[in-house]
């Protein structure tokens, strides 16, 4: 939308109303319109022709389903702040597991304001329930008035609401209407068997998990975080210095916990909530187990140098938490007295602070495959994935040689190349690279590689290398792809490497 | 290959002098290694300075190789020798064309790929903060910063600051710059690095044989300058003389002849052996 989340907030009396539309039983219809719209005469379900009958200059935007499930994401990821245990429902309701969670905020019922009143000031026209069973919220928040239903009276809460508030189908709702059940309340005494047997084990399944006979297990959107530690301000902060001051003071809280469980932080985020709306989150990677406050905000720091300009704190953020997504036995504990080592200079500090300025996917090595191509041979694999294992590949390397087989440096990928050469398998005696022709003094091969028929299919080709060295002393490492009249009649040349 | 790396590191800690500080101001020493070579060590003074920036270039794209194979080499003779790690920064536009050491030539070269750590960052600025932060860490021996032409933000003072670092931290760092000019720069050295036909493969003579390089030594702290033709030597991991007829010993494994041919005689006594097929 063109306002931004606000636009609800700022009435718009003087121009006419906003519906959005979609099509439903075969014609486009109103799915959702502006408050003040009824005054006009529009309604949901209305036919498009018919509204535009009433408002000629009504405004009309066609429903985006991908936008909605964003919206309804990064909404979910905003109620983190509230609990952890946040999921999707449908197209557009979130249930909150927030066991033990209101006390936080003053109780529930300012629990609840609290939720309300931050939406309401977001543009949502929100709805909200808090119930002990899943489905006793759902049902109140739809169909019922009441915003919190005290402990075990769920079940009379819900008795005098339809039977769609038990998350039914309209052809069930139907069908149970024609035999006169119309409410929860109805069906909630009747002996169970024929019920069953009639309309479904189904209905008795929501029926249980409304009453809370049966468990309805949520599943969150974000895996719940081993350890967390967060900050909330009454004044949001928008400084870079003090996000920075506040990720220190979280990753100093959070050690003590970490002591005690005998961890080390591998895998860490901080989520910075804007009072907006917006979550931001950035996560930290360690080589190996940290326990250091300074190190983790340290790493902190360089992820904020990275998004520097990107990092918006439009109004500020009102909360900071750290999370520690993942977290190893921490075995470096004991310091060496002799050796003066400091811990911020090693090596793996070294690879946790590049990782973090860079992405972990920049910092690389080599992972040895069991493969005689030589571009299949290797892969470059972020060192910071390794999980500490130095050489977890058992592969057999080239001894040192005077005069080497393979080239220092491989290109990403074989070149073509004109080359002029005797069939079926001579060297080529000239060829052309990168616009320049090279004259071949003297050359070694062919070594043939041939193709792995087990992953390439039995008609790719095999490939003839050779080594050659042209009048100046360049050498290059190039190969013939397809063998002579056996495979092909016009093999194509490739360069692949260049040896020191 | 551990056997040969271990007399390279007792070799070459014989030759490890300490050289009194350069200037009033100096805290840390310059340590030197002597490259074994009497004119060269005399040019530069007794020795090449391992805890300092050198620069290594090359005029041609395809003289990259060869540049890469000098700075390489400068790396494991002169490389901190407790420390096994080597780091490569890449700047971004030098990833375009020049390719990527292979890990079975490294190994042939005399250096284990695995102690090989690449840095590929998005923009030179984060390549430049890479290089840095890597030459400030302690545990690593050697560190070669790959940069293409001569790009501005790479001036005097980023040099000059590599410089520094290195010699607080010991580790050696190596500036590779691919297709670039003369420029000036904080380093101790720079090498201009040039292809030279190969020598004599004892084994085959139509074949490539050792290689050999012409390195001018353009820049030199000590003042004088000059052309030497260098050759690796991998199983020693030192820098010889490449004018000088060497006679190897070592016998090199042969490329296997192709399919379709007359086969050489096979040995008596080879024992071939199938994978279980089920």
């Amino acid at each position: 939308m063109k306002w931004g989340k606000s636009w609800i907030l700022s009435a718009r009396p003087e121009n006419p109303p906003i519906a959005v539309t979609d099509t439903e039983k075969n014609a486009v219809r109103i799915v959702a319109h502006e408050a003040h719209a009824a005054r006009f005469g529009l309604f949901n379900g209305q036919s498009l022709s018919d509204a535009r009958a009433l408002v000629p200059d009504l405004e009309c935007h066609a429903r985006d389903r991908t936008a909605e499930r964003k919206l309804l994401g990064s909404l979910a990821a905003w109620c983190e702040r509230y609990t952890p245990l946040v999921a999707l429902d449908g197209e557009d309701s979130l249930f909150m597991d927030v066991t033990g969670c209101t006390h936080l905020f003053g109780g529930e019922a300012s629990f609840i304001a609290d939720i309300e009143t931050r939406l309401t000031a977001q543009g949502f026209t929100v709805r909200t329930c808090l119930a002990d069973t899943a489905g006793a919220a759902w049902a109140m928040a739809r169909h019922g008035t009441g915003r919190i239903i005290a402990r075990d009276q769920h079940a009379q809460a819900i008795s005098g609401l339809p039977l769609a508030a038990l998350r039914l189908d309209a052809v069930l709702v139907n069908s149970l209407g024609r035999v006169g059940f119309k409410t929860i309340g109805c069906i909630a005494g009747l002996p169970r068997a024929p019920l069953a047997a009639r309309f479904g084990t189904h209905l008795l399944d929501r029926l249980d998990q409304a009453s809370g006979r049966q468990d309805e297990i949520i599943s969150p959107l974000m895996p719940v975080a081993e350890l967390a530690s967060e900050k909330r301000f009454a004044d949001p902060i928008v400084h870079e210095d003090d996000i920075k001051r506040c990720i220190g003071l979280l990753a100093g809280n959070i050690i003590a916990l970490l002591e005690r469980r005998d961890l080390g932080v591998r895998t860490c985020e901080v989520k910075l909530f804007r009072v907006d709306g917006e979550v931001l989150s950035l996560s930290v990677h360690a080589a190996n187990p940290l326990r250091d406050a300074n190190r983790i905000a340290a790493l902190f720091h360089e992820r904020l140098a990275r998004l520097h300009t990107d990092l918006d704190a439009g109004f500020g953020f009102d909360i900071l938490r750290l999370n520690i997504l993942q977290a190893d036995p921490f075995n470096g504990g004991q310091h060496d007295l002799v050796e003066r080592k400091d811990a911020g200079d090693s090596y793996s500090a070294l690879i946790d602070r590049l990782g973090a300025r860079l992405g972990t996917d920049r910092v690389l090595q080599f992972s040895f495959a069991d493969s005689h191509i030589p571009e299949r041979r290797f892969t470059l694999v972020p060192v910071s994935g390794r999980d500490g294992k130095t050489d977890p590949d058992q592969v057999t390397l080239p001894a040192p040689a005077r005069t080497p087989t393979r080239p220092l440096i491989l290109l990403e990928r074989p070149e073509p190349i004109d080359a002029v050469a005797q069939v079926p398998d001579s060297p080529p005696s000239r060829f052309r690279w990168r616009k320049v022709l090279y004259e071949i003094a003297r050359s070694e091969g062919p070594e043939r590689i041939a193709c792995e028929w087990w992953r390439d299919g039995r008609a790719s080709l095999s490939r003839d290398y050779f080594r050659v060295e042209d009048t100046q002393g360049y050498r290059f490492w190039l190969f013939r792809y397809g063998l002579y009249d056996r495979e092909t009649t016009r093999p194509d040349w490739y360069m692949h490497g260049l040896f020191s | 290959m551990t056997a040969i790396a271990h007399t390279s590191i007792a070799g070459a800690a014989k030759n490890r002098v300490q050289l009194p500080s350069s200037g009033p101001g100096d805290k840390a020493r310059q340590t030197s290694v002597s490259f074994d070579i009497p004119d060269l060590d005399q040019h530069l003074n007794g020795g090449t300075w391992t805890n300092a920036l050198h620069e290594v270039r090359c005029s041609l794209a395809r003289d990259f190789a060869c540049a890469a194979g000098f700075a390489l080499g400068l790396a494991a003779q002169f490389g901190k020798q407790d420390a096994r790690r080597i780091f490569w920064v890449i700047d971004p536009a030098a990833s375009i064309d020049s390719g990527l050491p292979f890990p079975d030539g490294l190994s042939e070269y005399g250096i284990d790929p695995k102690a090989m750590v690449f840095v590929r960052p998005i923009t030179l600025q984060d390549a430049l903060w890479s290089a840095d932060q890597a030459a400030k860490c302690s545990d690593l021996s050697a560190v070669i910063f790959q940069v293409k032409g001569n790009p501005k933000p790479f001036d005097m003072t980023a040099t000059r600051r590599l410089m520094l670092r290195a010699r607080e931290s010991g580790v050696l760092v190596c500036v590779l710059r691919q297709s670039g000019a003369e420029e000036a720069s904080a380093a101790a050295t720079r090498w201009h690095v040039e292809i030279m036909p190969s020598g004599p493969d004892p084994d085959f003579e139509h074949g490539p044989g050792q290689t050999r390089h012409v390195q001018t030594l353009e820049r030199n702290r000590h003042g004088r300058t000059g052309q030497w033709t260098l050759s690796w030597n991998p199983e020693n991991r030192a820098f010889e003389d490449g004018t000088a007829k060497t006679q190897t010993t070592h016998r090199v494994r042969r490329i296997h002849a192709s399919a379709h041919r007359p086969d050489s005689p096979v040995e008596v006594g080879q024992v071939v052996d199938f994978e279980c097929a089920s």
